[in-house]
C-alpha cells in the first residue's frame, strides 16, 4: 500500500489540476500536503526537501533557460507589431492565385511564426483571428480551414527555435546525464538545446510538407473546398501598393530575422540564448522600422513577456517541489521497477510512455509535461539505451498530436474560442482528423527510422 | 477595510510588476551587447552575462505576484471554464489557502538558512570576473514568496467577496 504512495501523489495532482487552480501552485501545494501527511505518518523523510533551495537556485542560474524570456519577447514583439498580418498578405500574393494557395500560405506563415513563439495557444489564437475569417470569405470549407489552422498552430512546438524545445532540451540534457551516471559512465556525453533544435528540423519540415501536400490534393480533388483567390481579392490585398514593395516590406524582414536566428544556432555560431537575444533585438528594430512601436505598445510587449516568463518558471518551481516529493516517496524506484517488468524492453517502455504522454496531453500543456513527466521517465528510458534527441522529438511530435485530438485537444479549444459561431464544433473535429492521420504517420515514420531525427545533428555537430 | 487593503496590495504589486517588466528590454539589449562584444570585438564579459541572469531572475520571481494578479498563471481550464462565478470563487479561495500560501511559507522557511548563509559570507560568483552579489540573487527567492503571499491574501479576500456577493475591489483590469 505505502509502496504506491508516489503514484497516489501523481493521481492526486492530476485530479487537483482539473479543479482549475493555477498549475504552478497546485503542483507544489499538493506535493507539500502529501509530504506533510507523509511526515506525520512516518512514510516521508523531510530530508528530501532540503535539496529545494539549491534546486531553486539552479533554476535561477540556468544559462540555457534565459533563452525563454528572450524568445517570448521576440514572439510577442513580432505579433504586436503586426508582422504576422503583413506576412500573411505577402504569402497570399505569392500563392493566392492557385487553388489551395491560401491554405498553403497559412501553413508557411504558421511555421515561421510558430517557430518564434512556440506557445500553442497563442499561435492558434493569432492564426485563427487572422486567417479564419479570410479563408471563410474566400469560400474555403470550414472544416478544412479550421483543421489547417489548428494543425499549423501546434506545429510551433516542433519547429525550432520553439520555447517548448528549449525547455525539453534542458530537461533531457540533465536526464541524459543522470542516466549515464547510473550506468557508470563518468565522462558522460551531453546533449544540448542546439542538438534538439537540429534534430527536430527535418521532422518538422517534413510535417509542413505533408500538410501542404494534403491541402494541395484537396484543392485539386475538390476545388470548391479550397478555391483560388479572385483577381478582385488579390487587388484588395494589394491596395495601391506595388507588389514588389509589399514583398520587400512584408516578407523579407521577418523571414531574414528567423533564418538568421535559426541559422546562427544551427551553424553553431551562437548559443540559443545569444541567438534569442539577437532575434528579440532584431524584432524590436523591425517594429521601429515599421513605425509600429508606440510607447504603449512597447509596454504591452514588456508586460506580456514578463507574465509569460513568470508563468513558465513558476511551473518549473512547482514541478521541482513535486519531483522532490515524488522521489521522497520512492517514485523513481517504482517507475524503474515497472519499466523493467514491461515486455518488449526499451521499445515496450517507450510505447507505454508515449501512450501515457498522449493521454496526459489532454489535461496538461507542453510545459507541465516537460517539467513533471520527462524528469521521471527520461532517465529510465535513456538508461535503456534510447537516443536522447530521438526521444525528445518523439515526445514533441506526440504532444502535438495530442493537442489536436478531439474532444480534449488544447488547440481545438483555443480555435473554438475565436471561431465564429456558424462553424460547428463538429466541423472543426472533422477538419482536424486528416491532420491527425498525418501526425500519426509521421510518428510511425520517425519510430521506424530514428535517423530522420539523429542524422542531421550528427552531420552538423559531428557526433 | 478589506476593500482598501485589496486595492492597496493590487496597486503596490501592479507598480512593482510594471517596473520589473522594463528589465526584459534591458535583458534584450544586454544580451545583444554581449554578442556584439564577443563576436565583433572578441571581448568576453562574464559580468555582463551574469547581469542578464540576474535580470532574468528578477523578472520571473518578482513578476510572479503581478502575473497572479492578472490571472497569468496558466490553469487547466477544462472544467473551470464551465463553472459558475461562485464555484470559481471557491476554487480560487481553497487553492490560495491550501496551495499558494503554504507553498510560499514553505519555500521561505526551508530557504531561510540557505539565504542567511549566503549573506553571512557575502557570497560572490563562482566564476572569475563574475558579479559579487550571489547573496542578493538568492534573496530574490524569499522576496518572491513575500510578494506572492501578499497578492495571495488579496486574491483570497477577493474570492470571499465574490462568494458573499460583495465584490472586494473587483478584479483588476487586464
Amino acid at each position: 500500500m505505502t509502496a504506491y504512495l508516489s503514484l497516489y501523489l501523481f493521481a492526486a495532482v492530476c485530479l487537483v489540476l482539473l479543479a482549475g487552480y493555477p498549475v504552478a501552485f497546485s503542483l507544489g501545494g499538493t506535493a507539500l500536503l502529501f509530504a506533510a501527511a507523509g511526515t506525520v505518518a512516518g512514510h516521508f523523510d523531510m530530508a528530501f526537501l532540503h535539496a529545494l533551495p539549491s534546486r531553486l537556485y539552479g533554476i535561477l542560474t540556468n544559462q540555457t533557460l534565459v533563452a525563454v524570456p528572450l524568445f517570448v519577447f521576440m514572439g510577442v514583439m513580432l505579433e504586436k507589431s503586426r508582422v504576422a498580418e503583413n506576412l500573411l498578405d505577402s504569402m497570399a500574393l505569392i500563392f493566392g492565385r492557385m487553388r489551395g494557395g491560401l491554405g498553403i500560405s497559412i501553413t508557411l506563415v504558421g511555421m515561421l511564426l510558430a517557430a518564434s513563439t512556440g506557445i500553442v495557444g497563442a499561435t492558434v489564437v493569432t492564426m485563427g483571428l487572422l486567417s479564419l475569417p479570410t479563408m471563410l470569405k474566400r469560400g474555403y470549407d470550414p472544416g478544412l480551414a479550421a483543421g489547417t489552422i489548428c494543425a499549423t498552430g501546434t506545429l510551433g512546438q516542433i519547429i525550432p527555435p520553439s520555447i517548448a524545445l528549449v525547455l525539453l532540451g534542458d530537461v533531457l540534457s540533465s536526464a541524459y546525464q543522470q542516466a549515464q551516471l547510473k550506468l557508470g559512465v563518468f565522462s558522460p556525453d551531453t546533449i544540448s538545446v542546439g542538438d534538439l533544435f537540429v534534430g527536430a528540423l527535418l521532422p518538422g519540415l517534413a510535417l509542413v510538407a505533408l500538410y501542404a501536400t494534403y491541402v494541395t490534393v484537396i484543392a485539386w480533388w475538390r476545388p470548391e473546398r479550397a478555391p483560388a483567390m479572385t483577381h478582385e481579392d488579390l487587388a484588395t490585398v494589394m491596395g495601391d501598393r506595388h507588389i514588389l514593395s509589399l514583398l520587400l516590406s512584408g516578407l523579407l524582414p521577418p523571414l531574414g530575422l528567423i533564418v538568421a536566428v535559426l541559422g546562427s544556432i544551427l551553424m553553431g555560431y551562437a548559443t540559443p540564448t545569444e541567438a534569442a537575444g539577437v532575434g528579440a533585438f532584431g524584432a524590436t528594430l523591425l517594429a521601429v522600422g515599421r513605425r509600429e512601436l508606440t510607447l504603449a505598445r512597447l509596454q504591452d510587449v514588456l508586460r506580456q513577456t514578463t507574465r509569460v516568463t513568470s508563468m513558465v518558471f513558476l511551473i518549473l518551481i512547482g514541478a521541482t517541489i513535486f519531483s522532490l516529493v515524488f522521489r521522497g516517496f520512492g517514485g523513481e524506484e517504482l517507475i524503474h521497477a515497472l519499466f523493467e517488468q514491461l515486455p518488449g524492453g526499451a521499445m515496450g517502455a517507450m510505447f507505454v510512455v508515449m501512450v501515457v504522454i498522449f493521454l496526459l496531453g489532454f489535461i496538461l500543456d507542453f510545459i507541465e509535461i516537460t517539467f513533471v513527466v520527462v524528469p521521471i521517465v527520461g532517465p529510465v528510458l535513456l538508461a535503456m539505451g534510447l537516443d536522447p534527441v530521438w526521444l525528445g522529438v518523439m515526445i514533441a511530435l506526440n504532444l502535438q498530436t495530442s493537442f489536436l485530438t478531439p474532444p480534449f485537444g488544447f488547440a481545438l479549444f483555443y480555435l473554438r474560442g475565436v471561431a465564429p459561431p456558424e462553424i460547428s464544433t463538429g466541423a472543426i473535429y472533422r477538419g482536424v482528423v486528416p491532420f491527425i492521420v498525418i501526425q500519426l504517420c509521421m510518428l510511425g515514420i520517425l519510430a521506424t527510422w530514428p535517423t530522420l531525427a539523429t542524422w542531421l545533428p550528427g552531420v552538423i555537430y559531428g557526433k | 477595510m478589506p476593500n482598501r487593503l485589496v486595492a492597496l496590495i493590487d496597486l503596490f504589486i501592479r507598480r512593482t510588476g510594471e517596473a520589473i517588466a522594463w528589465l526584459t528590454l534591458a535583458m534584450v539589449f544586454t544580451t545583444f551587447a554581449v554578442v556584439v562584444l564577443r563576436y565583433g570585438l572578441e571581448i568576453g564579459s562574464i559580468a555582463l552575462q551574469e547581469s542578464v541572469l540576474y535580470m532574468h531572475g528578477c523578472v520571473f520571481l518578482l513578476g510572479a505576484a503581478y502575473t497572479l494578479q492578472l490571472d497569468g498563471h496558466v490553469r487547466v481550464d477544462i472544467l473551470y471554464r464551465h463553472m459558475s462565478e461562485r464555484q470559481r470563487a471557491v476554487v480560487d479561495l481553497l487553492g490560495t489557502l491550501l496551495f499558494l500560501l503554504p507553498m510560499c511559507g514553505f519555500i521561505a522557511w526551508i530557504g531561510w538558512d540557505y539565504v542567511l548563509q549566503a549573506w553571512r559570507i557575502r557570497e560572490g560568483s563562482g566564476e572569475a570576473g563574475g558579479l559579487a552579489y550571489v547573496y542578493v540573487l538568492k534573496t530574490l527567492l524569499p522576496v518572491c514568496t513575500v510578494l506572492l503571499a501578499l497578492q495571495g491574501v488579496a486574491e483570497a479576500l477577493r474570492a470571499i467577496g465574490r462568494l458573499l456577493g460583495t465584490p472586494a475591489a473587483a478584479a483588476p483590469l487586464k
